[in-house]
């Protein structure tokens, strides 16, 4: 990067700014920097899931047919009470395994599968390597999955503290059950679930600090390596240990983007509570 | 289009009637309330979207019945709150039910669009009977399609006005016609337009529902039920929600209504509106009807001891 700047530029600038720059500009911070998008993407994503796994549940929690009821009220309940690192290592894991065990049984010959007996994958052809992208995208469900229940429970809330009249009103004047659902319910049901949605989303953008652990180079495991003690062959011991430097930056970004994300929910939240006589709902 | 009327409409007055003329939904909406011929209460003070009557031969009545409750019983557990009522209302009809708390009469009026599901008897409207299965608490509507066309020929308006506080007041008034009905947005938009001038709010139709007094929501939720062009409007208190001040304007309307020739059944604690426009009163007491006839018979000569009782706790 810095062979982009003009010699003069570089001359005014002075050695020690230059070598700053070139030091914040080298590759493993422009990876560094790039990386802020997996963060970003996994919370954006993930939020989707949650959301999407929240009205499922909740719909399903909520419904009279005790066949949907019960796995809703599984869902929400034990889901809930599940370690998001757990569920973040298993369900992506599980995942794997069970597709290569599917890929097995079709493509495993029996004397390649008889060969590696005791081995995981049965035979070499069955395994299956994720790349970046698609760990972050089994990282985004496995989020949804696990903040979706969160999600499912304050929608639930919600959808129960819609005033009785005005969903008897809309069958009074011939709704269908659908129509009640999607044209009355809903979108009153969003001004009683915005507040503990907005608790939601704060909590998935902490757990994309979990990224790392599917092999995904995010911005705190970078931090971790930039940081940390740096030797080389050549120059000796580059820089000592500057963790704590990269782990304020770290602090920064978050609060940042919790001030972003609070600012998003108050547009979100006038929005949901025009024309309802809610207090305090619009600040 | 902003209406250069504020307030109500009092048809019987000179004055009002010439404020009426300067707003052109409400103008042929007073046109049509003149025209109306009192002498042939078969026909309707203005023509429907829809035919009046589901079979042509009922339509030669002239006194077409378009509500018929037959034997119906409705309890809540143990609670027995109907005990077998049998009620009719012919076109253009105002039933008035009255009857202190607890009568039942509210469940009556919600047991004609099905939002209580009574375990016997049955509801004809315009001579079709609602098809309901199952026997006592578990019984339903056999057919939903049937309720929600039934549902969207009833205009129904709550004690709470019930308006929807997400839309504002002109897209209530055009939420059934567009979403159930499934007509024209351009017609439906004018119709609505001119439902609010008819009850004096036209110029409210942007605001949202909890912009509005009492008085005007209520005067909303009447115009949202008068634009599906209902067979029968259900009255369910509409101004016990409200001051003696806000409750004149609804009364007003009612009235207005009550004058056009409109099929109504309202349940109200007002004895002077029940006395005014009624063309048959119902008085329940415990379930039953304790006693019912015309306005004079019911309020003039009370024949039941416990009515007399009513009237009289009621200030008449």
């Amino acid at each position: 990067m810095l062979d982009l700047l003009p010699e003069p530029l570089k001359a005014w600038l002075g050695p020690d700014v230059t070598f700053w720059l070139g030091y914040f500009t080298n590759g493993k911070h422009i990876a560094f920097f790039v990386s802020v998008h997996y963060t970003v993407l996994a919370a954006l994503l993930g939020a989707a899931c949650a959301l999407v796994f929240g009205l499922m549940g909740a719909a399903l929690w909520t419904s009279r047919n005790p066949w949907l009821r019960w796995p809703g009220a599984v869902y929400v309940n034990m889901v809930r009470g599940v370690p998001d690192v757990l569920f973040f290592l298993f369900f992506p894991l599980a995942f794997e395994q069970a597709m290569e065990w599917m890929r097995a049984s079709a493509v495993c010959t029996p004397e390649a599968a008889a060969e590696r007996a005791g081995q995981w994958p049965p035979c070499p052809d069955a395994n299956i390597f994720f790349s970046t992208y698609e760990y972050l995208a089994l990282a985004c469900v496995s989020l949804g999955i696990v903040y979706g229940a969160f999600a499912a429970n304050v929608i639930a809330g919600a959808m129960r503290s819609v005033p009785r009249g005005q969903l008897e009103a809309a069958r009074a004047f011939g709704l269908s059950a659908r129509q009640v659902l999607w044209r009355v319910h809903l979108p009153q049901m969003w001004i009683y679930a915005l507040p503990g949605l907005s608790n939601v989303w704060m909590l998935i953008i902490k757990a994309t600090s979990l990224l790392s652990l599917l092999q995904i180079a995010d911005i705190v495991q970078l931090a971790n390596r930039l940081g940390a003690p740096n030797f080389s062959r050549s120059a000796g011991l580059v820089h000592g240990d500057w963790r704590w430097g990269y782990y304020l930056v770290l602090l920064v970004f978050y609060i940042g983007l919790t001030f972003v994300s609070e600012r998003v929910f108050a547009a979100l939240t006038r929005r949901a509570s025009r024309g309802m006589a809610i207090e305090g709902a619009a600040r | 289009m902003r209406s250069r009327l504020k307030g109500t409409i009092q048809p019987t007055s000179r004055e009002t009637r010439h404020a009426v003329a300067s707003y052109p939904s409400a103008r042929k909406a007073q046109q049509d309330h003149d025209n109306f011929d009192t002498n042939s209460p078969g026909l309707w003070a203005k023509p429907l979207a829809k035919p009046v009557c589901a079979r042509f031969l009922h339509c030669m009545n002239k006194r077409a019945t378009v509500v018929e409750i037959t034997d119906l019983h409705k309890s809540y557990a143990q609670l027995e709150v109907l005990k077998g009522i049998n009620l009719s209302a012919a076109v253009g009809e105002v039933v008035t039910l009255i009857g202190s708390s607890g009568s039942g009469k509210s469940t009556l009026l919600r047991c004609i669009n099905m939002l209580e599901v009574p375990e016997r008897g049955s509801v004809r409207i315009a001579g079709e009977e609602i098809r309901l299965v199952g026997n006592a608490h578990g019984r339903r509507p056999a057919d939903e399609g049937q309720i929600r066309r039934i549902r969207s020929e009833l205009g129904m308006v709550f004690q709470q006005f019930n308006l929807w506080s997400h839309l504002s007041i002109l897209d209530n008034v055009m939420e059934a016609p567009l979403v159930v009905q499934k007509r024209n947005r351009a017609e439906v938009r004018e119709e609505a337009m001119a439902m609010l001038g008819k009850v004096g709010i036209a110029d409210k139709a942007d605001r949202y529902p909890s912009q509005l007094s009492g008085g005007q929501q209520q005067r909303a939720a009447i115009a949202r039920a008068l634009c599906i062009n209902p067979k029968v409007m259900l009255f369910d208190e509409p101004t016990s929600a409200l001051d003696p001040e806000l409750e004149q304007e609804v009364v007003q309307v009612i009235q207005l209504l009550a004058e056009e020739g409109r099929t109504m059944v309202l349940v109200t604690h007002d004895m002077n509106l029940a006395r005014t426009i009624s063309s048959k009163v119902v008085f329940l007491h415990k379930g039953l009807i304790e006693e019912d006839g015309t306005s004079d018979e019911v309020f003039g000569a009370t024949k039941s001891a416990r009515l007399r009782q009513f009237l009289a706790a009621a200030g008449h």
